[in-house]
């Protein structure tokens, strides 16, 4: 598979099966894709894992921590609450990234791009080692419980959550816009 | 090329040839590098291609290069929406990077302050409600990357929850 097959035939995935997470693949992938950043970029990020049954269900719970005390999440039945929280629970690995703030917006934006291109890249070298990954920004869990949780620093910035398994069956590709139609082309003056 | 396989950084050259670097290449490129992950596929990108021909297009705020991609991001009111817009981006630049690199052209992205100021940005056609994410410097090295001859020690340290 050409790099472009593999950029072409990702999908995000939601849906797991109940097949095990080898801790030691994640880190190990985690490795490579991080090395793929430019050198200078290393210590822009920190990576939290969470794999153990434990791990989970307490990042579970600081996610939940919040919202459960939110007025919409109080009327859905606490039975289906649990549904819910199980099928978060049943999850086979979460990574956790986050990137380093530093004095100025320039600093932070570096940071957090260069957090963000090692994501992708772990995603996709997730997806040849047929790994499936939802990287989840959902803003009802951005909250002090749930950060606290993670045990993110002050002086970090909270980039994103990846939930991690082996799946059945992706999902068909949703079409996307050409590169021609969002494209410009610049030229300079001969003067 | 399998990404299991590439190992160390990418080729990013410090000069470039002068040998021009193709629209078409580029446009090929980023028809695949879009398939990155965006929310609700809203696709937030848009591209500028800054032909380097006559040596003065970036004059004072980038360095040399035959061609300049700058990449563009709607600025969303929502500030949670521009950071997920923003992450969806550097996960199209990523791409890129990787295609690119299959193809020998060399990256460099960058990120400067002069992207802030829409004053400077107008100039490119930035709109109001746009701003440049990055400035990648396209353009050929000298040599070909060497193979990973001696890759700095692996400083990433993995926590547990």
């Amino acid at each position: 598979m050409s790099l472009a097959e593999l950029i072409r035939a990702r999908r995000s995935i939601r849906k797991y099966n109940s097949t095990p997470v080898d801790q030691e693949l994640v880190v190990k992938l985690l490795r490579k894709a991080s090395r793929l950043q430019p050198f200078a970029e290393t210590g822009s990020w920190r990576v939290v894992y969470a794999g153990t049954p434990e791990a989970r269900k307490r990042l579970v719970d600081c996610m939940l921590e919040q919202m459960s005390q939110s007025r919409f999440v109080k009327l859905i039945p606490g039975k289906l609450l649990d549904i819910f929280k199980k099928r978060f629970t049943d999850i086979p690995a979460h990574v956790i990234v986050m990137s380093t703030v530093g004095p100025d917006r320039l600093t932070n934006d570096r940071n957090y791009a260069a957090a963000c291109g090692m994501m992708q890249s772990f995603q996709l070298i997730g997806w040849e080692h047929g790994l499936g990954m939802l990287w989840d920004t959902e803003s009802m869990m951005l909250h002090e419980g749930f950060f606290k949780g993670i045990g993110l620093h002050e002086d970090e910035r909270f980039v994103g959550i990846l939930h991690i398994g082996y799946y059945d069956k992706a999902p068909k590709s949703r079409k996307r816009t050409p590169a021609e139609q969002k494209w410009t082309v610049l030229r300079g003056q001969s003067t | 090329m399998k990404l299991s396989d590439l190992e160390g950084d990418m080729h990013t050259p410090s000069e470039f040839l002068d040998r021009p670097v193709s629209q078409e290449l580029i446009l090929e490129l980023l028809n695949h590098a879009v398939w990155a992950p965006n929310d609700e596929l809203r696709e937030p990108w848009r591209f500028i291609f800054a032909d380097n021909r006559y040596g003065d297009i970036m004059q004072g705020l980038q360095e040399q290069a035959p061609a300049y991609l700058l990449v563009l991001m709607k600025e969303e009111a929502d500030q949670h929406k521009r950071e997920e817009d923003f992450a969806a981006v550097c996960c199209l630049i990523q791409n890129f990077r990787f295609l690119a690199h299959e193809q020998g052209l060399g990256v460099r992205c960058t990120l400067h302050d002069w992207m802030y100021d829409p004053s400077r940005t107008e100039m490119f056609g930035v709109l109001s409600n746009e701003r440049i994410a990055a400035v990648l410097e396209l353009g050929y090295g000298a040599s070909q990357p060497k193979e990973n001859t001696e890759l700095p020690e692996d400083e990433l340290h993995v926590e547990l929850l």
